[in-house]
């Protein structure tokens, strides 16, 4: 075992791994970014193509040991990257993957070629992506999505990379080693810094991947509700999974949110400001929290506005909660479940809320976790009410 | 796909290097880029005890004209060459060369000099080089030595390094304004390795011509004085005189017995000679 320092995404990392240990299974096995994908391990098939120094290399055949004290950057590292997500739209938009295999390693060498070929007609695209197979698309899609984003960046003249976006010879990555490591250092297996601390008043504005609308309405006039939404530490006790982790200030909410899907079980911790406009009774909680352990990252907003009811008796609660997950969690590409997550968290919050504001002390359930069983019997449950549903209806 | 386990080691300079290699006794292996080696290593058609990486040494990533050549370092990228980051003496020979080989992500890692010393009779150095006249160093802790690409090569995978050696640097001589250059392969899919390479640099108005036939499973054919290819003499109108009869005979004599290969072969040689005139 070889103790080895570079950078992913930015992030300082520093662990121990043998010699042999190529780049892809360094980051695959050691950092959980399975983004990059193994396809044929010995340099054809383009599948886990990743930056090294800002340019593409294989990373199969490229060691880890071999890059001491360069900067790597997997698919994962890409999200915020401007080529990269305009690719991702106009891979979405001409159908430019099916399996999505070989689609981290096309992005990557997509983003290269839309950075260095500015005039790249269909024949130059095609030669420059020859070094990633495709078994799905036979690449129309593909070209055409790295051809529209070629021909809008130019509409907008956008200058090509000078230098092929290198400045030293020799191999990408190289070099980069400090020049005299005396001794050997001590391995340490934390590959993400122990607690991303987040800095007051760098909670951002985002715009969310998925937005959901939810609603509910409570027995209680609006501005009684409004009063309790300005409670922090009383809606964190409603809500389903939440714990806070330091006394609340409106600017800044320190805590804790477990969620459960089925097997996945996540525990995202961050803080949260919370924004409010009496004139209009609304309001909203941005937030932003880490899963250490599946170093998955996630921004959440929820907005909410008061409507009046039943004449100003009632109040109906209107939320669109947004969020945009990235890590591996993020690979849970099944919208649907979540949307149906949230609808059942909201359902507790709500009825937690009405508890609260009555007056009843909130049931075992509360801040409990949701488990895979409760999901089970809600859905035998809404399962069985259809079917009745159904009968009533033809009979 | 993993290789078996290797020791490894990151020499702080070259002499540091070659003293490793001298004292390894045969049982280490240099990487440079890796995108030869890397391939091997991960079939597990290489087990070397020991692997050298010299890919961080600053002397071999060195790329200066002097004295009418331009020396390269052995570590200089086959993306170094195609993006210009390196001199060029050869009016964009080496550039379209060096851009045409595999695929950038190899060409970003994949060194001149590990090319050169893997040695493989299907990659473009050794049949480009051969053709530009350019000649190399090799250095071991007993000293330096240079010869031409065609006497380096000396067989599929086959180099004269000897024990110890390595490549240090390439030297290209200057292309003279009157010299045309045509380079073509022919590969069954963009950027694998050549099934068949025609190299020519022909020079019309000092009458000679270099042409290299490549990737035929061997060391390339290398034609110093190829007038014979040009019925007798190298002029302004060799493009009509290039005669592909001779062509297939030398492929013959060289030991190509399939009449298809030899077909392929000319064909592409053909293509490098329309190239040169064009």
């Amino acid at each position: 075992m070889t103790t080895i320092a570079l950078n992913v995404n930015k992030q300082a990392v520093e662990l121990s791994a043998e010699p042999r240990t190529c780049l892809a299974d360094f980051v695959r096995d050691k950092l959980d970014l399975t983004g990059t994908h193994l396809g044929c391990e010995h340099g054809v098939c383009g599948a886990c193509t990743v930056l090294l120094d800002g340019v593409p290399v294989r990373s199969c055949i490229t060691y880890a040991v071999a890059c001491e004290g360069a900067d790597i950057t997997t698919i994962e590292g890409l999200d915020e990257d401007e080529v990269t997500t305009e690719l991702r739209a106009a891979f979405t938009r001409e159908h430019a993957l099916q399996c999505g295999y070989c689609t981290p390693g096309m992005l990557v060498s997509a983003r290269d070629l839309v950075l260095r070929l500015p005039d790249a007609d269909e024949r130059r695209i095609r030669v420059g992506l020859s070094g990633n197979l495709c078994r799905c698309t036979g690449y129309v899609g593909i070209v055409r999505a790295v051809q529209s984003v070629i021909e809008a960046r130019r509409a907008r003249s956008i200058a090509p990379l000078t230098n092929g976006g290198r400045t030293g010879l020799g191999p990408a990555g190289s070099g980069r080693a400090a020049a005299d490591r005396s001794e050997p250092q001590p391995a340490r297996q934390s590959p993400v810094p122990a607690r991303e601390s987040i800095a007051p008043g760098s909670i951002a504005d985002f715009t969310p991947a998925t937005v959901l609308d939810q609603g509910f309405t409570l027995a209680h006039p609006p501005a009684k509700v409004f009063a309790m939404f300005d409670d922090v530490a009383g809606i964190a006790a409603c809500l389903p999974g939440v714990s806070l982790t330091s006394p609340p200030r409106p600017e800044r909410v320190e805590g804790l949110i477990r969620v459960r899907l089925g097997p996945i079980a996540a525990s995202f911790e961050g803080a949260a400001r919370v924004e409010r406009d009496p004139a209009t009774l609304s309001g909203r909680i941005v937030g932003i929290g880490t899963d250490q352990r599946s170093h998955s990252a996630t921004q959440g907003e929820i907005r909410y506005c008061l409507l009046p009811l039943e004449g100003g008796a009632a109040t109906a609660v209107e939320l669109s909660i947004g969020y945009t997950l990235t890590g591996t969690l993020a690979q849970v590409g099944r919208p649907g479940l979540v949307r149906d997550l949230a609808r059942r968290l909201v359902a507790d919050f709500a009825a937690n809320l009405d508890r609260h504001m009555s007056g009843v002390p909130s049931g075992p359930k509360t801040s409990a976790e949701l488990s895979v069983w409760s999901i089970v019997s809600d859905v035998l449950r809404a399962r069985i009410a259809r079917v009745l549903g159904r009968r009533s209806g033809a009979g | 796909m993993k290789p078996a386990p290797f020791a490894y080691e990151r020499p702080r300079d070259l002499d540091a290097a070659l003293s490793m290699l001298a004292a390894s006794n045969g049982s280490a292996k240099i990487i440079a880029g890796g995108q030869s080696l890397g391939p091997m290593l991960n079939l597990r058609l290489v087990q070397p005890e020991l692997i050298i990486d010299i890919s961080g040494l600053t002397e071999l990533k060195r790329a200066d004209v002097s004295g009418g050549e331009l020396v390269l370092g052995a570590l200089v990228t086959h993306a170094d060459i195609e993006d210009g980051r390196t001199a060029d003496v050869t009016r964009g020979a080496m550039r379209a060369v060096a851009a045409n080989i595999a695929y950038r992500a190899v060409r970003n890692r994949g060194t001149i000099g590990g090319s050169l010393s893997h040695a493989d009779p299907a990659a473009d150095w050794i049949s480009a080089l051969a053709a530009l006249g350019a000649r190399m160093t090799l250095r071991s802790c007993a000293g330096a030595r240079t010869m031409t690409i065609e006497a380096f090569v000396v067989g599929a995978l086959e180099s004269a390094l000897q024990a110890g050696e390595i490549v240090e640097s390439i030297h290209v001589p200057t292309r003279s304004a009157s010299a045309h250059w045509g380079y073509a392969k022919s590969c069954r899919k963009t950027g694998e390795f050549a099934h068949a390479i025609g190299a020519v640099l022909i020079d019309p108005a000092a009458a000679t011509a270099r042409v290299v036939i490549g990737a035929i499973d061997t060391a390339p054919i290398v034609l110093t004085d190829a007038a014979g290819l040009f019925g007798g003499r190298i002029a302004a109108d060799y493009k009509e005189r290039f005669d592909a009869g001779i062509a297939d005979a030398v492929l013959a004599k060289a030991g190509i017995d399939d009449v298809v290969q030899r077909h392929i072969h000319v064909g592409v040689l053909k293509r490098a000679v329309q190239e040169a005139a064009a």
